[in-house]
């Protein structure tokens, strides 16, 4: 694999991204009347479950970014 | 729509409007509201509920006299969620609608004209204007611009419940969503359902 892949382009405005080295990220566009974008590399146990349950996992995981941008301080801001 | 749903709509218009003119120097803006779908006009009336004695139409009449919106997105937020994907709607779309936050014009140009050095625009003085950290204003921006009043589109008090809400933990929190319709920021905010992207305008900002 050389190239990163798209794996979902969400109208919620986020995508899930298998990177060239394989690592599943989210990149998630916050905020309110200032709009910016955020990554956050998938754990191992988050992969997984993106595996076993597909969309409506990625759309939750999503949704979490959204509603705490920081993520705990795994994410950061994409230029 | 029968002339029969035209003359109901006039009358919802003109009664919501005499509720609000009464007390004081307020005009209200009763032709938004009326553009929402029975889903989005029952959230509005909750949410005026919430925000009693305040409304959505008291809102627009005061903190939009323009009948204009702005928002800002960082330039490749714009290229891969509006761009890349063609989007029909600005904002976080479900089943229900698309959902943008959006400010009066006249605040997010003002912001951004203060904060143009250059030929550049500096987070700083924009993120001061708009009480928001500056990281969130870091390289190149859109502004984005829609006219209320010509696209008929509908709007609201933004709700806890909306796609893109992130909750304020503290009042000390200024990057975060409280309910009343002004940002944690105080810059005045309402929420657009399915903003069009083909109906606004778009401006580069260095």
């Amino acid at each position: 694999m050389s190239e990163e892949q798209v794996l979902i382009q969400s109208p919620l405005m986020y995508r899930l991204v298998r990177s060239a080295e394989g690592a599943l990220f989210l990149d998630v566009v916050v905020g309110g009347i200032a709009q910016f974008t955020v990554r956050v590399v998938l754990t191992a146990q988050e992969a997984d479950a993106y595996g076993r349950l597909g969309r409506p996992y990625a759309d939750r995981l999503a949704m979490d970014v959204m509603a705490s941008p920081a993520f705990g301080g795994r994410a950061i801001r994409v230029p | 729509m029968s002339w029969t749903i035209r003359s109901l709509l006039l009358g919802v218009f003109l009664l919501s409007g005499c509720k609000h003119t009464g007390g004081g120097s307020v005009t209200p803006t009763p032709t938004q509201p009326q553009a929402c779908d029975a889903q989005q006009a029952q959230i509005s009336r909750e949410a005026d509920a919430r925000a009693s004695p305040w409304s959505v139409e008291q809102h627009l009449a005061k903190n939009f006299p323009g009948k204009k919106v702005s928002w800002l997105m960082t330039d490749s937020a714009y290229q891969n969620f509006v761009v890349k994907p063609n989007a029909r709607n600005f904002g976080r779309c479900n089943d229900s609608g698309c959902y943008l936050f959006a400010a009066p014009s006249e605040t997010i140009q003002a912001a951004v004209e203060k904060s143009m050095v250059d030929g550049a625009h500096d987070p700083a003085v924009i993120g001061q204007a708009l009480g928001l950290p500056a990281k969130n204003f870091e390289g190149p921006l859109r502004m984005m611009t829609l006219d209320l009043a010509a696209t008929g589109v509908c709007v609201r008090l933004p709700v806890d419940s909306d796609p893109g809400v992130w909750k304020c933990t503290s009042e000390a929190d200024t990057d975060c969503f409280k309910f009343g319709g002004y940002t944690s920021g105080g810059v005045p905010e309402l929420m657009v359902i399915d903003a069009p992207v083909s109906q606004a305008v778009v401006t580069e900002i260095p």
